[in-house]
C-alpha cells in the first residue's frame, strides 16, 4: 500500500504529463496552421485534438489521468482561391488546414491553467511531507 | 496516569488529511477528463466516530500499518460547484481551496504534536 501523499505526488505528475502533451498538440496545430498539401487537390494538415480519460491505477488505488488518444479533428477544411498554388485543384481552390487559431489559443490557456493547478497540488503535498519530517527535529 | 490520546488523534487526522490531499490531486489531474465526477473523502468526524479512538476494526485493513488504514477512508462524490457540458464536475477553485484547508490543518497538527512532544520531554527531563 502506498503512502497517500506519495500517491498525491504521482497523480499530480500524471496531470502535468497529460497537460503538457495537450500543449504539445496545440503547438503542433498552431505551427501547421498554414501547411497545405503538395499535389493538386491533396489534403492539408488536419487539426489534432487530445482526449483525456481517467484510469484507476491498481497498484496505487488512485485515479490518475492519461491521454486516451490524439485524434484528427473532423471539421471541414477551409477553401482558399489561389490558382497558382501547387495544391490548387482544377477550379483554383486550395484546401487549407481546419485549424482555428482562436480555439487553439483558448485551449492553450486552459492547458496552462490546469498545469498550474496540478503544480500547486504537488507543491502542497511536498510541503506536507516536509512538515512531517520536521516533526523529528527537536524544536 | 491517564492515557494520552493526543498523538493518536493527531496521526489519524494527518492520515485523513493525506488521503484527502491525494483525492484532491486526482480531482485536479482529471479536471479536463470528460465525465469525471469530483470526489471527496468522508468527514473526519465520521471516520473518528466509526473508529472511536480505541480503533475498532470496522473494515478490513484497519489495524494494519499506515497505508492500509488510509484505504479504509472512503471517497464519495462531492457536491460540485459546477458541472461542465462534458459531464465533468471538477471546479479547480474549489479543489485549491480544499487543498489550502488541508495544508493549514496539517500544519496545525504537526505543530500541536511537536509542542506536546516538547512538554513530555520537559517532564521526562525534570
Amino acid at each position: 500500500m502506498q503512502d497517500p501523499l506519495q500517491t498525491a505526488l504521482r497523480i499530480g505528475a500524471s496531470g502535468l504529463e497529460a497537460q503538457s502533451r495537450r500543449l504539445r498538440v496545440v503547438t503542433e496545430n498552431l505551427a501547421n496552421a498554414q501547411s497545405t498539401g503538395k499535389t493538386p487537390g491533396s489534403d492539408p494538415y488536419t487539426r489534432k485534438v487530445v482526449t483525456f480519460e481517467n484510469e484507476l491505477d491498481e497498484a496505487m488505488d488512485a485515479n490518475v489521468v492519461k491521454v486516451a488518444s490524439i485524434e484528427r479533428h473532423r471539421s471541414p477544411y477551409r477553401l482558399e482561391h489561389n490558382p497558382g498554388h501547387p495544391a490548387a485543384d482544377q477550379n483554383g481552390y486550395v484546401k487549407m488546414p481546419n485549424v482555428d487559431i482562436m480555439a487553439e489559443v483558448a485551449d492553450m490557456h486552459e492547458a496552462n491553467r490546469s498545469y498550474e493547478a496540478n503544480l500547486q497540488v504537488i507543491k502542497q503535498a511536498r510541503e506536507m511531507i516536509s512538515m512531517t519530517i520536521d516533526m523529528m527535529r527537536n524544536g | 496516569m491517564t492515557a494520552i490520546y493526543l498523538f493518536n488523534v493527531v496521526s489519524r487526522h494527518n492520515q485523513w488529511l493525506a488521503v484527502r490531499q491525494s483525492t484532491i490531486a486526482s480531482n485536479v489531474a482529471n479536471a479536463n477528463t470528460p465525465g469525471y465526477k469530483a470526489l471527496d473523502v468522508d468527514p473526519f468526524e465520521k471516520v473518528l466516530e466509526s473508529t472511536r479512538l480505541a480503533m475498532q476494526a470496522t473494515r478490513l485493513g484497519h489495524m494494519i500499518d499506515g497505508g492500509a488504514k488510509a484505504a479504509a477512508i472512503e471517497a464519495r462524490k462531492s457536491e460540485p460547484w459546477e458541472t461542465s457540458h462534458s459531464g465533468n464536475s471538477v471546479s479547480l477553485e474549489q479543489e485549491l481551496i480544499n487543498a489550502g484547508d488541508v495544508n493549514r490543518a496539517y500544519r496545525l497538527n504537526t505543530g500541536i504534536a511537536k509542542a506536546f512532544h516538547r512538554m513530555l520531554l520537559a517532564s521526562a527531563k525534570a
